[in-house]
């Protein structure tokens, strides 16, 4: 109980920070969206191309947000006499773990949301109440993975280097995970490794709302990226602190 | 009962060694002054006191437990070393963020008004100045309302009246019975407000006691008038004498012996008077260098 109080009160400083900047909130809130319109508005002619494309880049802009905005923001944090501080107070690192994951998810759900609205004012979207209810749960449960791949970078890299790194993984596996071109698409060599990313088997959960993925097995990858990666990340976590706190 | 127990606590950096084996103790109430020059080992004491940092060997005890752990860090307040805080915070919110982390906190308006910083309740963090940050520094080791409080430097980069406002409040949180550790670099600061006075060295404790014992152990005083010089050795003194101009001066731990003496030996003297030396004096002797 007493730690469901401090992931809230983490949480809801890390939310008030991020409203307070809006200059910084609403494009990566709006980005994935305009995407969105530029690259999948000109395919989306028919009801089944607009439901895959919309949900390919619901998955661009969970993970857009959870990897690329929220998990490196830890590179630039750890180096801050702040976070020195914050290890006096009485909460543990997994509480600011779990705050930091829960606003990037809640963040990640805004840029979906944004994509959804774009998608169904100017596409031929055909999905029923159930299937909108599976989407929110499925695009929030598949940001997990990411929030912990983005703190995974940020503990393993130094400021400077974590947005790049971040920003090239983001768009790399994005691609041959076949979110911005469908899987078919893609080139022969990429197809060998496309199935085994965790932004396919997050691609194919959401596209199994529309009847073509295979759900199961995809929770199943992101669940064993969700393991790689906590563990990644805390020994991330563990070396910085030897490093740091000696 | 003792708030924080350490037991030959060692720790080293790489080759260097900080602390070389320190034991402490202190109990509830007491209002310790840690002093010592830069480098001497007090920051990585606090640091040990607060989980921040793993001894090489030792115990550490904070308020019945490891301070690594974060329920018994619900008993300890501390202010952040710099001024590195949230910008796009306002005062209230960052103190409500701590407060809420504490079984009982302190009410926020009177533990800001009390420091001075009342009226900044609703400022963002981002605009203070200075000496503000430094006051909100210090509002969050007290809004906790915490049985132990470790402040690092507290008055440095303060003004007078804000100084002086600290000052009331660790007398007041000493009246409370909380224990209140800070580290210093003013001498007159530890002497007005500590009961205690832990002087650091090298990694060693080499002073732990009241600051009055501070000042008897270690200060010298001198004994200065105008006449002629005498030999103090023959009235087995311990002391040095100078001439100069022919006023003299006897530097002595012991005056009262010195004066016997000085009307013993028949001297032609006026002017008499005794100086005491600062406690500075006294802690320059003690370390061989600066405070």
């Amino acid at each position: 109980m007493r730690s469901l109080g401090l992931i809230d009160i983490y949480a809801r400083l890390m939310f008030l920070e991020l409203f307070r900047t809006p200059a910084y909130v609403v494009p990566t809130v709006v980005f994935p969206a305009l995407f969105f319109a530029m690259f999948a508005l000109p395919w989306a002619r028919t009801p089944g191309l607009a439901d895959t494309e919309m949900l390919s880049f619901v998955a661009i802009a969970v993970i857009g947000v959870t990897l690329f905005q929220f998990g490196v923001g830890v590179a630039a944090e750890r180096a801050r006499p702040w976070e020195r501080y914050l290890r006096t107070l009485p909460a543990n690192v997994a509480i600011r773990f779990a705050a930091r994951s829960l606003c990037a998810l809640l963040f990640g759900a805004l840029a979906g949301a944004c994509v959804v609205v774009v998608a169904r004012l100017f596409s031929p979207i055909d999905l029923n109440g159930p299937q909108w209810a599976l989407l929110a749960l499925y695009a929030v449960l598949g940001g997990i993975p990411f929030v912990l791949f983005g703190i995974t970078i940020g503990y393993w890299s130094n400021a400077r280097a974590a947005v790049a790194i971040a920003n090239l993984c983001y768009m790399l596996l994005a691609f041959a995970g076949g979110l911005w071109v469908p899987p078919a698409f893609l080139p022969a060599p990429i197809t060998l490794v496309s199935p085994y990313l965790p932004t396919r088997a997050f691609g194919e959960l959401l596209w199994s709302i529309a009847g073509a993925g295979h759900a199961s097995a995809s929770l199943v990858v992101l669940a064993a990226y969700t393991a790689l990666f906590t563990t990644l990340a805390a020994v991330g976590y563990r070396r910085d602190e030897q490093a740091r706190y000696v | 009962m003792n708030v924080v127990t350490l037991r030959n606590v060692r720790k080293s950096y790489g080759a260097s060694v900080a602390l070389k084996g320190i034991s402490l103790e202190i109990d509830d109430g007491e209002i310790v002054a840690l002093l010592g020059p830069n480098g001497a080992g007090k920051t990585t004491t606090l640091e040990i006191l607060l989980g921040l940092r793993r001894l090489d060997a030792g115990a550490v005890v904070v308020c019945g437990g490891s301070p690594s752990d974060a329920v018994v860090r619900t008993a300890i307040g501390a202010t952040p070393q710099a001024s590195d805080f949230p910008e796009m915070l306002r005062v209230r919110e960052l103190l409500a963020f701590v407060a809420a982390q504490y079984p009982a906190p302190a009410d926020l308006g009177s533990t800001l008004s009390a420091l001075g910083i009342g009226a900044l309740a609703d400022r963002y963090v981002g605009g203070l100045s200075g000496g503000q940050r430094r006051s909100l520094a210090l509002a969050l080791a007290f809004i906790g309302n915490p049985r132990l409080m470790v402040l690092d430097e507290p008055t440095t980069g303060l003004d007078v009246d804000t100084r002086r406002l600290v000052w009331k409040q660790i007398a007041l949180a000493s009246q409370e019975r909380r224990t209140i550790l800070f580290a210093t670099h003013h001498l007159e600061e530890a002497e007005m407000l500590a009961t205690r006075v832990v002087v650091i060295n090298c990694g060693e404790i080499a002073f732990d006691g009241t600051p009055a014992a501070l000042r008897q152990c270690y200060a010298t005083r001198r004994l200065v008038y105008v006449g002629d010089p005498f030999d103090p050795s023959s009235y087995g003194l311990d002391a040095r004498v100078t001439v100069q101009a022919g006023t003299v001066t006897v530097t002595t731990p012991d005056t009262d012996a010195a004066i016997r003496a000085l009307v013993a030996a028949q001297v032609r003297f006026t002017s008499l008077h005794v100086v005491a030396d600062s406690l500075e004096t006294a802690f320059l002797a003690m370390t061989g260098g600066s405070p």
